[in-house]
């Protein structure tokens, strides 16, 4: 066999671990700590960190059981050193550091992001460039043009929340408890998005602008439940929910499409958390038949954090050759325009 | 048998290898911020110097703390990595246990005891007490925890006489029959000393002793034992 990569993703709450050939997924292993954050609204970074020191061994070890090989004929192990909770990416680069030292295997340090635009690279998917890329989550809010995965352009990117944090804070405030994503769709299928006149989050600074703004509907959700008081949110939660979930998704979905045309690109891709949102992908779909454009929406799976994603940016990195990276180290923050192969 | 050993939970983290008949080398990455993040790089040069390749290594010893969080976990993380990888058994040890039969030479007579000291942050102190019997034997007088200085000061009176070492012994006031060894050397972890614990006393659980909830945890219990009450 060749081409085997053994990956490891530690960035944020998901311990997880894939083997990877080619295009071909072999395993995909995710230990997600969701239930562990749940009672504290949010993501601990401390909880995060120790959670995967508990369990990245296992993971690594469950995700060579499933593809059936061993760690000796790995080619490559490649692991997310940016960016993220920097307690949470030590623990995955100190483990896959000393995996491949010990194993005597080149290491490819990843960008986690570059992971959401690569998860369009692999099979089924299996999406050629050029494209737009959307990677929207509970961290980032961004658009790529991919004309070679080894080297996406940022085109656009929030200027305040990242889209899945204003879903979050928005599902806290209407009383779904962490993570909110899942019980907010649930809950905004039931109601009426037209109901309230959310201000969208687009910040418009001329046609040609892809930066995203969320705070603004973060804060139009806050007055409105303060002016409809308890009784009243209670009445109409689910409008409140469809129309505060549209006045995230749809400026999402319409920007990618704007960059798409301003682009002149045949497809379109989405990723990130917010990528497993029913009512987004609804929307991306129906603006790029529209445009007669080729959609990818890679599976639930390979939109929500996972290392998968993380052994396709490695096919697009440069490997470490042994033991060059042995001093390599782990970064909270992605530079400046984001992902760097 | 040979052990590689390493701990990475106080502020100069410290690496040994360990021979059937005895030390081969030892190095500390000198004070360090960033909880031993250069830990890996050491360990390279460290075997490089006493021409072991890391396949020839048949166990690994890690120090579980306490102290730094982050250092605890790096440690943990790369001594889990290399036994995973090359299929060989890697045990724990306290690196409270380690720093005492390290300062166990400053001892003024064999029923001093020792009082190893961690700076735990926010003015608290990760310490325990051992009677120290030599070659890697101790026996344990006061378990591991995180004290006030205060409070650990006059603890440790009741079992004076006592000698203080360790980055976080300054911290705490000399009580009546307390003192502290000379810094420099004593104030260290020797990684060598794990291995030692470990041969002597056996191995504890590759587990982190942070001895302290997460934050958001204290907090957490806090306002729940705040609403109990009202
Ligand atoms: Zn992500």
């Amino acid at each position: 066999m060749t081409d085997l990569v053994l990956a490891i993703e530690t960035s944020c709450d998901e311990t997880a671990a894939a083997v990877v050939q080619g295009r071909a997924i072999l395993s995909n292993v995710i230990a997600s700590q969701a239930d562990l954050h749940a009672v504290y609204g949010g993501v601990v970074p401390e909880v995060a960190a120790r959670h995967h020191l508990t369990t990245v061994n296992a993971v690594v070890d469950e995700a060579l059981d499933r593809a059936g090989v061993g760690l000796a004929q790995v080619d490559r192990i490649a692991v997310t050193r940016r960016p993220g909770l920097i307690g949470a990416l030590l623990v995955g680069v100190a483990t896959a550091k000393a995996l491949a030292y010990a194993a005597r295997k080149d290491l490819v340090m990843a960008d986690h992001l570059h992971g959401h635009v690569a998860a369009c690279w692999l099979d089924p998917v299996a999406l050629d460039p050029p494209f737009v890329s959307l990677t929207a989550s509970g961290g980032h809010t961004r658009l790529d043009l991919v004309e070679d995965y080894a080297h996406p352009v940022l085109l656009g990117q929030t200027l305040d929340d990242a889209a899945g944090e204003a879903i979050d804070k928005g599902a806290r405030l209407l009383g779904i408890p962490y993570p909110g994503g899942p019980g907010l769709e649930a809950l905004a299928g039931q109601g009426d998005a037209t109901a309230f006149d959310f201000p969208v989050g687009l910040r418009s600074r001329g046609p040609d602008d892809l930066d995203f703004s969320f705070a603004g509907v973060k804060t139009a959700l806050l007055y409105a439940t303060r002016e409809l008081g308890d009784d009243g949110v209670a009445d109409r939660r689910a409008d409140l929910a469809a129309s505060y979930q549209e006045a995230i998704v749809r400026p999402l979905a319409d920007r990618l499409m704007r960059a798409a045309d301003a682009a002149g690109v045949p497809a379109v891709s989405i990723g990130g958390g917010v990528a497993a949102n029913g009512r987004l992908r609804a929307l991306v779909q129906e603006g790029a038949e529209r445009r007669g454009l080729r959609v990818a929406i890679p599976d639930r799976t390979l939109c929500t954090d996972n290392a998968a994603m993380i052994a396709a940016a490695a096919h697009f990195t440069p490997a470490i050759a042994w033991p060059e990276f042995v001093g390599e180290d782990a970064m909270a923050t992605a530079p400046p325009g984001g992902i760097a192969a | 048998m040979t052990t590689f050993a390493l701990d990475t939970a106080t502020p100069d983290p410290a690496l040994a290898l360990v021979g059937p008949d005895g030390l081969l080398a030892e190095a500390w990455l000198g004070r360090t911020p960033g909880g031993g993040r250069r830990v890996l790089e050491s360990a390279h040069h460290l075997l490089a110097m006493a021409g072991t390749p890391v396949d020839a290594v048949d166990e690994v010893v890690v120090g579980v703390g306490p102290g730094g969080f982050t250092g605890i976990r790096i440690g943990i993380a790369t001594a889990l990595g290399l036994g995973q990888a090359l299929g060989i058994p890697v045990h724990g040890a306290s690196t409270l246990e380690a720093l005492a039969l390290g300062a166990a030479v400053a001892r003024r007579s064999s029923d001093e005891l020792v009082a190893p000291v961690i700076d735990a942050r926010r003015r608290q102190v990760f310490a325990a007490v051992y009677a120290v019997e030599g070659e890697g034997y101790l026996h344990e007088v006061v378990a591991p925890a995180a004290w006030d200085p205060d409070d650990l000061a006059r603890a440790l009176e009741g079992h004076a006489p006592v000698v203080m070492a360790g980055d976080g012994a300054d911290l705490v006031p000399l009580c009546a029959g307390c003192r502290r060894a000379a810094p420099g050397a004593l104030d260290r972890v020797r990684a060598a000393d794990l291995v030692a614990r470990v041969r002597a006393g056996g191995p504890l659980p590759v587990a982190p002793q942070y001895l302290r909830l997460p934050d958001a945890e204290e907090n957490r219990l806090r306002r729940e034992r705040e609403a109990a009450a009202t």
